[in-house]
């Protein structure tokens, strides 16, 4: 097993224990993704405030509502194609939150580097997504990338309890561009039925050329 | 010669042109890749406003001075 799959199982019980009690109370999941941006906003609040390790406690207990909200409808029968468009909507409100958090502390230093770097950080975030949601009107399936939102969010966790924020947002960055022009590479690959790059090279070493 | 930059340009290519899953090895690698240059990266040379301390590469260097 993979260190980040021992991880992601030794989270899973907890996390199964909650949405089993959720469950058991019959919380509606969208109020669940609600609950996850009210607490996003006060993470970021905190972030605003400089204060990394209550924010990256907050963020733990948001980002537990965004994790089983989906968990939770499944279970319920509850998924309903609104529910699926309301947690993405969410989501993106929950991401710019945290981004803008951050930039009132930048701000407030007179840190003007950091505040176009997050600003940039935030705008490629939000591409990301939108990448993929547009690439997906078009084309199947566009699942290509790192940077995703679960990343985004270990990260700022990581960020903020090791108080090492300025190194997490260069990574948020760099990889959330390198994600966006995958996105785009791949929409147009996949629309113009190009060659796949990996396979050329693939071919050009095994023929030993 | 063309053999010897086709593997790196593949390995590159695969890094960055990504469509591995979560929990494979080649994403620990990214993983680790991403924990090495937060933590280990004197904030200083970030010009990180926040950060104390000169994280593990600051203090080994600041050591071999």
């Amino acid at each position: 097993m993979t260190f980040t799959g021992a991880i992601g199982t030794a989270c899973y019980y907890p996390l199964r224990a909650i949405i089993d009690t959720c469950v058991r109370l019959r919380i509606h999941p969208n109020w669940l993704t609600v609950t996850g941006v009210v607490f996003n906003v006060v993470a970021a609040w905190l972030l605003g405030l400089a204060r990394f390790r209550a924010a990256g406690f907050v963020m733990i207990v948001a980002n537990i509502f965004d994790y089983i909200d989906g968990k939770v409808a499944r279970e319920l029968r509850m998924e309903s194609p609104f529910g699926g468009f309301w947690d993405s909507v969410m989501d993106r409100f929950s991401d710019i939150t945290l981004f803008i958090g951050l930039i009132y502390l930048y701000a407030k230093l007179g840190r003007v580097d950091f505040v176009i770097i997050t600003a940039l950080a935030m705008m490629f975030s939000v591409m990301t997504s939108y990448t993929r949601a547009r690439a997906e009107s078009l084309i199947e399936k566009c699942k290509v990338g790192f940077m995703e939102r679960p990343e985004r969010i270990v990260l700022f966790m990581i960020g903020a309890f090791t108080n090492r924020m300025a190194g997490v947002l260069w990574v948020i960055l760099v990889l959330s561009i390198v994600t966006v022009a995958d996105r785009i590479y791949f929409t147009w690959r996949e629309l113009n039925h190009s060659p796949r790059v990996e396979e050329v090279l693939a071919e050009r070493l095994a023929r030993g050329a | 010669m063309k053999r010897l930059l086709t593997l790196p340009a593949l390995v590159l290519w695969r890094a960055f042109f990504w469509t591995y899953e979560r929990a494979t090895w080649q994403y620990d690698l990214w993983v680790i890749a991403i924990l090495a240059f937060v933590w280990l990266v004197p904030p200083a040379w970030l010009g990180d406003p926040m950060a104390r301390g000169h994280g593990l590469v600051g203090w080994i260097l600041e050591r071999l001075r």
